[in-house]
């Protein structure tokens, strides 16, 4: 298939090299034409170039309002993109702005299917990902096979915005687990226990999870290098919050946790690991 | 003066009508026609839009519900402008919002205060509002006449944005004293002690506020009508945890609190005032 890809970070680049040796034909865009490298793949001088020659588009970049500019802007994908075409965006976005970002798609016959991943860099280097899908089923199922080659567990959540809604209860459970992992350690060391047999006792237990093996090693080692830089953390929970306060539904652990998040950006430890959420607790 | 105004809701009608009082002619504009008539039965000249409203004027002042709503009635004012004109909006919004909106008027040659108000319906109508205002000191000063018919603790703060910072500021007081007062309040009849004689003796100590004083009453009188919506105060609080995140700031009261109101919001009590937290308390505490 021929398949275009802008986005092309830590996440995006390894997602990318999958969809090449599966044999489908790359085509990309990037707003820094230097981070495209030695990738395989035809170069489009503008998202709108990119999306005339794809049946399908897959996005993964930053924040809801890069997407509206690459999928609706100026040059965009919509002024290029064929009716019938998929538009896959890997970003976690805002739900509202999924929805609003496919109606204005649906206009020109153009489908999105909003897909955010969870499993990090490792996750996409190992083609593990767990992909949360958003939109129409026949859409899931044209591009299921192009899923497929980035991730393990594909599940279709429901129309537009659903896999963004999946994704924010997907950040809000994690990063409540760092936190309490965090005080966890925190708690162990000022009684003057060693945290790594704490840790290690817990794994076996109710308490354990991937969080406490992941994140409680770096905290036990007081390894501090990313992993998940916690600025990204720290925008989704802002997307999580508003997303609980559009429904009107309380979230007062994911409150406090935010908190500890603004917290951590104050002390300029944005490219960090979150697992700096023990340092934050050491600051008090 | 001649003064133009724009928002005719339950405070800006109050306020135009004061601006009226003290002499000043005053022209008109709301989105919903039937809005303007008693300002134009007391004297006011009907405007037919935001831009109409600023046209020939020294003064425009806005009074609408959120930040989209005064970016746009400001475009209309920008596209009408004058040299000397001055732009008032006195609505509650975010603080970056302000600064944005006083920048484009810039380029359109027009001044621009903002300047939010603290004091709710009953200090609209009684030309007794708090106002506190961020802008050139020029303008300000300019301005000032017009206030001085709504307002009474009139303060310049400093640059623009910082009356919307100070409001937020505000906000963070009077939500968490709400909050404060009704926890309390769970507190007393939850030990079976009288709230009424507890508001009583807190009144002469380092716990006295208005806050404990005013909405104390109305919750021992069990009187919710707005007053202050808390659908408001949500919107408020939320100005202020936006702006925690885009600062790296930690303010883990106003959190727990933003999310109270959310709550209330969500349960349906949004069109209630914010002291209606105290229902919210008791449903939660099994005190209903």
């Amino acid at each position: 298939m021929k398949v275009g890809f802008i986005g092309l970070g830590a996440m995006g680049r390894p997602m990318a090299l999958h969809l090449h040796r599966a044999g489908h034909e790359l085509a990309v865009w990037a707003r820094r034409p230097e981070s495209i490298g030695d990738l395989p793949a035809r170069v489009c001088a503008t998202p709108a170039e990119l999306g005339a020659c794809c049946e399908v588009v897959f996005t993964v970049i930053t924040s809801s309002a890069d997407v509206e500019g690459v999928a609706l802007g100026k040059d965009g994908l919509s002024d290029g993109m064929a009716p019938g075409s998929v538009l896959v965006d890997c970003s976690t976005i805002a739900p509202d702005a999924a929805r609003r970002i496919a109606e204005k798609l649906a206009a020109k016959g153009i489908h999105l299917l909003d897909a955010p991943v969870s499993g990090g860099e490792q996750g996409a280097i190992d083609a593990t990902l767990a992909i949360m899908a958003g939109g129409d089923t026949a859409v899931l199922e044209r591009v299921r096979s192009l899923l497929e080659c980035l991730g393990q567990r594909i599940v279709h959540i429901g129309p537009n915005g659903a896999g963004q809604v999946a994704k924010a209860c997907n950040q809000m459970i994690m990063v409540a687990a760092i936190q309490a992992t965090a005080e966890a350690m925190r708690l162990a060391s000022a009684s003057g226990v060693d945290r790594a047999l704490v840790k290690a006792a817990l794994a076996g237990g109710s308490a354990g999870s991937r969080v406490l093996e992941v994140m409680g090693e770096r905290m036990v080692k007081s390894n501090y290098a990313a992993g998940i830089e916690a600025r990204l953390h720290h925008k989704d929970f802002g997307l999580a919050l508003e997303a609980a306060r559009r429904v009107g539904v309380p979230t007062p652990l994911a409150a406090v946790v935010g908190q500890q998040l603004n917290t951590l950006m104050a002390q300029g430890w944005e490219r960090d690991d979150t697992a700096s959420l023990l340092r934050v607790l050491e600051l008090e | 003066m001649k003064i133009g105004f724009i928002g005719l809701g339950i405070m800006g009608r109050p306020m135009a009508l004061n601006l009226i009082k003290g002499g000043h002619t005053v022209t008109v504009w709301a989105r919903r026609a039937e809005s303007m008539q008693p300002l134009l039965d007391a004297g006011a000249i009907g405007a037919a839009s935001p831009a109409d409203a600023a046209r020939g004027n020294d003064l425009v002042v806005s009074m609408v519900a959120d930040a989209p709503d005064v970016a746009e009635v400001m475009r209309g004012v920008a596209s009408a402008a004058q040299p000397g004109l001055v732009a008032v909006d006195m609505s509650t919004i975010a603080p970056a919002a302000a600064r944005k909106i006083g920048e484009e008027l810039a380029e359109a040659g027009v001044d621009f205060i903002d300047a939010p108000v603290s004091g709710g319906e009953v200090g609209a109508i009684a030309g007794t509002l708090s106002i506190m205002a961020g802008g050139t000191a020029a303008a300000f000063a300019r301005a000032k006449p017009a206030f001085e018919c709504m307002g009474k603790n009139i303060v310049h703060v400093g640059a623009s944005g910082a009356g919307q910072v100070t409001k937020a500021a505000n906000q963070i007081v009077t939500g968490m004293g709400v909050l404060a007062v009704a926890e309390a309040f769970a507190f007393a009849a939850k030990n079976g002690v009288d709230r009424s004689k507890v508001r009583e003796a807190l009144l002469g100590g380092f716990a006295y506020s208005k806050i404990l004083e005013n909405h104390g009453q109305r919750m021992l009188d069990r009187n919710f009508k707005p007053g202050f919506k808390s659908w408001m105060h949500e919107k408020d609080l939320n100005i202020v945890m936006q702006t925690a995140h885009e600062l790296g700031l930690c303010l883990p009261g106003s959190a727990a609190t933003a999310q109270m109101f959310n709550a209330m919001v969500g349960s349906g009590m949004g069109e209630e005032d914010s002291i209606a937290v105290l229902k919210l308390l008791e449903r939660l505490s099994g005190q209903e």
